[in-house]
This record gives C-alpha cells, sequence and structure tokens, in this order.
C-alpha cells in the first residue's frame, strides 16, 4: 500500500488521487451551486419556525433562478439577515412592487409575529437581492 | 534482511497490487528502461485538474460567490472536462497496462494486467516488438497467484520471474539464468511442480524478496538445490 512509495511518480499518483477525491467533492458542490445560482444550494433547517411543513433538521435544495415568474406572495424562501451567516426558512406573506426592488416581508409559519424583528436595526423589508434562494416545491 | 510484509491471500486487489509492482520491479533490475509517457500524462491531467479545483476554492473563499460566478461556472466546466479526459485515458489508453519500456537489446514490451472478480488468476497480456525484425507479438499468459504467494501471504520473486522468463522471450533474452531454469509447468489450475508450498515457503522466510537473478547468484547454491525439486531441510 503505502509502503513501497519508492519512486516519485507512485507517491505522486497516490497524492494525485486523494487530491483527486476531495476536488471533485467540492466541484460538485460548486455546478450545483451554479446551476441554481445560490451560494447555498442545500440548506438545512435550524428552527421550528416553519412547523409542520418543515422540520428542524430538514434538508432543502434551493432554487434562485427567475426564469418564468417573479418571486411571489407564499413562496417559501431561505434569506440571510443583513451581515449575518445564518440562513432563516420563512414564507413571503406579503410584497409591494414588481421587479428587484421589490420589498418584501416573511414570516414564519409557527411564529406569531412577522420577521420585522429579525431583519437588521433599520431594516424593514427584503429585496430580492437578500434572498440566497426558493425551496424547490417537492 | 527484514522479514517480508504478508498480505491477505484471501484480498484479491492485495494479491494484484503486490504482483503489478513486482514486476515493473523485476524487469528495472534487469536493465529494461522505463518509459512513463502513459503515467506522465496520467499525472498532468490528474493534477491540472485537481489545480483548477483549488484555484476556484481560493477565489471563492477570498472574493465570495457572486462576484466570482462566471469564474467557477467556467471552471467547473472545464474540471469536468479534465476529469473526463482522465477517465478515458485510464480506461482506453491505459487499460491495465503495469509497464512499458525497452530492452537492453532494443526489444519494447508492453504488459497489461487484470484479474476477474473472486477468481485468483492472474492474466497478463504482453505486446512485444522485436528490436531487430520490427515483428508484433501479443502474449497470453495466465497464472494462479499461488505460485509465488506462499500460504501466509509472503511474495516470492523467483517464480514470478521464471515465468515471465520462459514465457516472454524478449525477457528471456536478457535473465538467461530464469529461462534456463527448470520448466515451471503451471497454469490456472494448481501450483507449478517444481514450486511446492512448502519450498515457497522456505524461500520467503529466507527473507528472499531480492529482485533480478544477479542477487540470486549470490545465494546460488539453495535456489538451485530448491530448483531441483530437493527437500531440503534448513538447520
Amino acid at each position: 500500500m503505502l509502503s513501497a512509495l519508492g519512486n516519485p511518480r507512485q507517491a505522486a499518483a497516490q497524492l494525485m488521487n486523494f487530491g483527486l477525491i476531495l476536488s471533485t467533492a467540492f466541484m460538485m458542490w460548486k455546478g450545483l451551486s451554479v446551476i441554481s445560482d445560490s451560494p447555498s444550494p442545500i440548506v438545512v433547517v435550524l428552527s421550528g419556525s416553519m412547523e409542520p411543513a418543515f422540520q428542524r433538521g430538514d434538508l432543502l435544495l434551493l432554487w434562485n433562478r427567475n426564469l418564468f415568474t417573479e418571486t411571489s406572495v407564499g413562496e417559501v424562501v431561505v434569506y440571510n439577515v443583513r451581515d449575518k451567516d445564518i440562513p432563516i426558512v420563512h414564507r413571503v406573506i406579503s410584497k409591494f412592487g414588481t421587479g428587484p426592488t421589490a420589498k418584501l416581508l416573511t414570516k414564519g409559519d409557527n411564529n406569531d409575529s412577522d420577521d420585522t424583528k429579525l431583519y437588521a436595526p433599520g431594516q424593514n423589508y427584503l429585496v430580492r437581492e437578500d434572498i440566497i434562494g426558493c425551496v424547490a416545491p417537492d | 534482511m527484514a522479514t517480508q510484509e504478508k498480505i491477505t491471500v484471501y484480498n484479491l486487489a492485495d494479491l494484484k497490487n503486490t504482483t503489478d509492482d513486482a514486476i515493473p520491479n523485476y524487469l528495472t533490475s534487469l536493465s529494461f528502461t522505463p518509459s512513463h509517457i502513459l503515467t506522465d500524462v496520467r499525472l498532468a491531467l490528474g493534477f491540472s485538474a485537481f489545480a483548477l479545483s483549488a484555484a476556484c476554492f481560493a477565489w471563492d473563499y477570498n472574493f465570495g460567490f457572486e462576484s466570482t460566478k462566471t469564474y467557477t461556472a467556467f471552471a467547473v466546466a472545464l474540471y469536468t472536462i479534465l476529469n473526463g479526459l482522465l477517465t478515458f485515458w485510464i480506461f482506453y489508453v491505459e487499460k491495465g497496462t503495469i509497464y512499458q519500456g525497452t530492452s537492453p537489446k532494443g526489444d519494447k514490451i508492453r504488459i497489461s494486467t487484470e484479474t476477474k472478480k473472486n477468481v485468483p488468476v492472474y492474466h497478463m497480456t504482453i505486446e512485444v516488438k522485436d528490436g531487430k525484425t520490427g515483428e508484433r507479438k501479443t502474449l497470453k499468459i495466465s497464472r494462479s497467484f499461488t505460485e509465488w504467494f506462499d500460504a501466509a501471504g509472503r511474495f516470492v520473486a523467483a517464480p514470478l520471474q521464471t515465468v515471465l522468463a520462459q514465457g516472454v522471450d524478449v525477457v528471456g533474452r536478457v535473465d538467461t539464468k530464469r529461462a534456463n531454469a527448470a520448466k515451471v509447468e503451471g497454469g490456472e489450475a494448481g501450483p507449478s511442480a517444481v514450486y511446492t508450498p512448502e519450498m515457497l515457503a522456505m524461500l520467503s522466510g529466507e527473507g528472499v524478496s531480492v529482485v533480478g537473478s544477479a542477487a540470486e547468484t549470490a545465494r546460488g547454491t539453495e535456489a538451485a538445490e530448491a530448483k531441483k525439486g530437493g527437500k531440503r531441510r534448513k538447520n
């Protein structure tokens, strides 16, 4: 196995095999990311704020392209609060305007109030840019 | 000499890999000149794919996803192409080749090997091109692994070298000692008549992991008597 690394080519070949395993896994992730246009195409549901639809620990596949229709009210979206890295999975409950500057308000199904408290201080709504993907319908 | 490594005789991959590593050692000890083209292309393809993915990781880590999206898309596509080429190279061009080179007399040789799942038989396909006449030949030799592994899993080089020296004239011309040794009547069915399991164990217990006939001459007496089929007790 690793014992007889007598010649450099054999050592290089084994190093290459190891490196290719890592890089293929990474490239598959990046490929999925590019196809769905989302920086994080697979997310884990972290809280119970969307029960009973999504439970804690569920894996969600995201799609961040608006090929046919814009993000509309009723869709479940994932967003990061400005400058934070925690993805929040909630539903869009109201929308003002159209296009990339439309203002979106979200709320967790299992929460009592909307997400205004969760947004950054001074932020009262989301725009399409903040959203990193919509949950793909099953 | 240090005690030899033992491999698991039931693990076909171990048997094949150990034998695959031994054949290039043997041929190199006979002053064959190996040709590294196959390995080098494979390494070039693999490492360039790895370098590409490392670069992709670096710019994604430093600049974030949004600004580097296009580069990442191209990188993924190029990586897929490189990996596809690498797979093609391994399956269709290399095709199980373990050695490619030229003998000191100018003959070219290429050895590819394979095993079938769960059958302990080593199939070698040897393509030779005569240096002087330019004539090409393809030989197939299939032997049971029991001919050069003893029951404990130690590898004994001598029987394998004899099989090659007697089976392939290009090798036999260079390794005359083995080519003229007692004929190895082996085959897929069972071990050779000359090297019984006891003798294999004795030879390996000697610490015989040397390669090539030059080293064998040093311990010539024991090996010669073993080849004659005599039961010789070591004390």
